[in-house]
């Protein structure tokens, strides 16, 4: 019997459960999608970053269960709100505690289950896709690499059934311990209490204050080492408390106090406002720090990604140097747009470990090299050699075409002869073509198909390197692409889910506002005076933690560029990362608003 | 020659009107109030007394007849303005959570006059001398939960004033009360109605409905019976109230 009406509640409000089960199961699949790629062996070894890989991966799957923890106890709280007054009114019945018990109980595991279930296989689906498509975005093989993953599978149901297991449990309790006549009225109360007004000048100044000093140490991190990150985040998470407990608190008083808020419904918004960031200050400060930690994750790794290019191309002037270029080669060659290329005639003697090139045409066609000439700004210089340089082994000119030589040809010695004696040597002339791709990100395809061919042809002998700096790009590219594939994926995962936290959270509030808003429609409130009262509300709630998130990246990079590990890129990408993570964080406004006016603003009798 | 402040012809209300079940709530109700009436409206839970005042107070709409108040009828008018007309025709007072608990009463009352887009100025005198009225004056820099019940609806009861309305309605204002409380909004409302404001209380308890002045009973969706204060006490007029509704509810 009360199962049925149990089902029959739960009808009644199936638009808010759709909510809770696409938000669980997007969780889940994003925790499926990470578990997949981090935990896959074959992807994880593959990589030519291996083992390294993995650590930073593993401390990323740890982030990720502790922000899904959180996720899974607002989206709970969200259930248990919609479901108070159901299992409140089964008390009032006469239902025994052990069966509404049991019934929470039963009814958390199943969502919980069917959530599960649901996101792994909308997670294999993901994995497919996202996993190629990020692969191609950074020119990564992921030739191995499959989306269905058993041991990920496992993962996941176990991390997802342990957590609902718990909170149902959790839910029982709080249940029983509460009367059914709270329940029946839950919410209903708010207990709003002007704070001191001392205490909250006290607060803000602390709060500014510590902002302040956590921005200034991140910025001078050259002199405080590592003791800048302590400093930065001890004062960063206080500040940033302290900033909405108090700070936020003061200007919107201000405002209330101006003559603005006489107008329409706005000494209400005002008010809501104020009272709903202290209440909401916990997961307001967090929210900042995560959306922080998100989009500087984004950010920094999107931001290595740039500098492989200028790494790489401080490293060699040549992109990819052709031994004896078939048709194939050729044609591959000319795919590339902006380039400069030249060609020499080469002759190797295996006998005396010995490759011989004509002064002449060094001297015509003078071999260009470059070296770095700040390698903290990634500044390198490019100079054009002498003849002479290449008497010594030594010289920047000599180990540049060293460097450009097949594997075999690497250890030998170079001699430059005169065109007479190069014509004398009798053995087999070769042509080096040497390509210089302006544009290594644009030309990307064709060269990596010239130096798979060319691995193919030499393989890697010893280790070495086919010559030409494209390369090292592809290395710096795999490094740095496993990074920047983990901040893109965790930064996405943790706006996602941070910012659900914050919708569950604002319409766990809906059922208790409901009262107010319906008061304000009897008093003869216009329904687009309403809605536009929710929307400053609630823009209120979303905007103040990510404006305050995106302070701290600006100065959080600063670590980065000062400190000397994102050289020069670390505002590179900001922008775009930033816009991209204001776009997702708005749809996430939206939705809320629409559901909470759905759920909050009186229908209006008269459209018939 | 009174003048008449609400009046309704042939009231009809039918609930899910294009379903397999059509309910008829009201069944031709007209009423009217005098200006300076304490009107009350009685009758068994379901009779239709909610439904009724939700079309009176444009909340709703009948299914046929007409509403006119203040002279204005006000079966046609647009979602927009029935907000306007509420806010500056209509005062409510309800039985729980009148007020905003992060505004302070002076911003509780104030808020009808904001809505209305009055100058800060205008806002500043009428929430002043409606607070006169209850004598509330010293209570008006508070938040609800500084303040006791009884003062917290005279706080309500200064917002259902501030905007000068035609009519305060109240649907079982007391009904969230202890004795003490009842008593003292009950006392509100006297005394606000001899100032001479219009008011028209549903309730459902005869101690409540012993204060107004003239009573119309509900039974099934239409007026059964009226009785009428006069110059009796207000002992003796519960007291008929009391009879009445024995013979009534039968
Ligand atoms: N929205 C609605 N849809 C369908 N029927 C309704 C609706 N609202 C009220 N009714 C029906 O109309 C009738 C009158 O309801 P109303 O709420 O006016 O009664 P009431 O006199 O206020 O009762 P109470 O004293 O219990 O508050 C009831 O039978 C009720 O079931
Ligand atoms: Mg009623």
């Amino acid at each position: 019997m009360l199962f049925k009406i149990s089902i029959s509640g739960i009808k009644a409000r199936w638009k808010d459960y759709l909510v809770l089960f696409s938000g669980m199961i997007i969780t889940t699949a994003i925790f499926y999608m990470f578990e997949a790629i981090s935990t896959n062996d074959k992807f994880t070894t593959s990589s030519p970053v291996g083992q390294n890989a993995k650590i930073v991966f593993i401390f990323g799957s740890i982030l990720l269960a502790i922000i899904t923890l959180v996720y899974v106890f607002y989206a709970n709280n969200f259930l248990m709100s919609m479901r108070k007054h159901d299992y409140g009114l089964f008390m009032m019945l006469g239902a025994k505690s052990g069966i509404i018990s049991k019934l929470i109980i039963l009814e958390t595991i199943a969502i919980g289950l069917i959530s599960s279930v649901v996101g792994i296989i909308i997670g294999i689906g993901f994995t497919q896709v996202l996993s190629h498509f990020l692969a191609k975005l950074i020119h990564m093989s992921l030739t191995n690499f499959s989306a269905f993953y058993m041991p990920a599978v496992w993962t996941t149901i176990i991390m997802f059934l342990v957590l609902f297991i718990v909170a149902g449990f959790l839910n029982a309790r709080t249940f029983v311990k509460t009367s059914a006549l709270e329940l029946l009225h839950s919410g209903q109360q708010s207990d709003w209490k002007q704070p001191k007004s001392l205490t909250l000048w006290i607060q803000a100044i602390l709060g500014v204050g510590l902002l302040a000093g956590g921005y200034y140490a991140m910025y001078d991190i050259q002199r405080l080492k590592l003791m800048a990150i302590a400093i930065g985040l001890f004062t960063i998470v206080l500040g940033t408390y302290f900033v909405f407990n108090s700070f936020f608190v003061m200007l919107l008083q201000a405002f209330q106090r101006s003559s603005l808020s006489t107008k329409g419904l706005n000494s209400f918004t005002l008010a809501q406002l104020k009272f709903r960031i202290r209440d909401y200050t916990k997961i307001l400060s967090v929210v900042s720090l995560l959306f922080a930690l998100a989009l500087g994750a984004i950010t920094v790794g999107t931001g290595f990604q740039n500098m492989v290019p200028k790494l790489a191309s401080g490293n060699g002037y040549y992109s990819v140097a052709i031994t004896n270029p078939n048709d194939r080669m050729n044609s591959l060659v000319n795919q590339i747009k902006d380039k400069s290329t030249i060609t020499y005639q080469q002759k190797v003697d295996p006998q005396a470990k010995r490759v011989y090139y004509r002064a002449d045409q060094l001297q015509q066609q003078p071999l260009k090299y470059s070296e770095f000439v700040d390698r903290a700004a990634l500044k390198s210089k490019v100079s054009t050699s002498k003849l002479a340089e290449f008497k010594h082994v030594d010289s920047e000119a000599y180990q540049e075409l060293s460097s450009l030589q097949i594997p075999k040809v690497k250890a030998y010695q170079i001699k430059v002869v005169s065109a007479q004696t190069f014509n004398q040597i009798n053995t087999r002339t070769n042509k080096l073509l040497l390509v210089r791709a302006n544009n290594m990100d644009a030309a990307a395809t064709p060269l990596t198909k010239i130096t798979n061919i060319q691995s193919k042809q030499y393989g890697d002998q010893n280790g070495q390197l086919v010559g030409g700096s494209f390369t090292m790009y592809q290395l710096l590219k795999s490094v740095f692409g496993s990074l920047e594939f983990m901040g893109i994926f965790l930064g996405i995962a943790f706006l996602a889910m941070l910012a659900s936290c914050l919708m569950f959270k604002i319409l766990s509030g809906a059922a208790s506002d409901k009262v107010r808003f319906d008061m304000l429609n009897k008093i003869g409130t216009r329904r687009a005076v309403l809605n536009r009262s929710i929307i400053v509300q609630i823009l209120g709630l979303f905007a103040l933690p990510g404006i305050l998130g995106i302070i701290d990246v600006a100065f959080g990079l600063q670590m980065f560029s000062r400190g000397g590990l994102l050289v020069g890129g670390a505002y590179q990408t900001f922008g775009i990362t930033t816009l991209g993570f204001l776009i997702l964080y708005l749809i996430y406004f939206a939705v809320t608003v629409l559901i909470y006016s759905r759920i909050v603003v009186p229908k209006t009798k008269v459209e018939r | 020659m009174t003048t008449k402040i609400v009046q309704t012809e042939d009231l009809h209300k039918t609930y899910d009107k294009d379903s397999a079940k059509p309910y008829e709530a009201l069944k031709g109700i007209s009423l009217s109030v005098n200006e300076g009436e304490f009107v009350g409206i009685m009758g068994a839970s379901g009779s239709g007394k909610t439904t009724l005042l939700n079309i009176l107070a444009t909340l709703d709409q009948p299914t046929s007849g007409s509403v006119e108040i203040d002279g204005q009828d006000v079966t046609h008018l647009t979602a927009n303005q029935m907000a306007d007309f509420r806010s500056k025709k209509l005062g409510f007072i309800f039985q729980d959570f009148n007020l905003l608990e992060t505004l302070t009463a002076q911003e509780n009352i104030a808020l009808p006059l904001s809505l209305q887009n009055a100058k800060a100025a205008t806002i500043q005198t009428a929430v002043k001398t409606a607070a006169g009225k209850l004598g509330i004056e010293d209570l008006l820099g508070k938040y609800p939960t500084q303040l006791s019940g009884g003062q917290k609806q005279r706080v309500a009861a200064a917002r259902a004033l501030v905007s000068n309305p035609s009519i305060i309605f109240g649907d079982e204002p007391t009904g969230a009360l202890d004795s003490t409380n009842a008593r003292e909004l009950l006392d509100t409302l006297t005394n606000i109605n001899q100032q001479g404001v219009s008011i028209l209380l549903v309730t459902h308890d005869p101690f409540s409905a012993s204060f107004c002045k003239r009573i119309l009973f509900i039974k099934d969706g239409k007026i059964g019976d009226e009785i009428d204060a006069g110059d009796k006490s207000r002992n003796e007029f519960y007291q008929e109230i009391l009879e009445k509704l024995g013979t009534f509810e039968q």
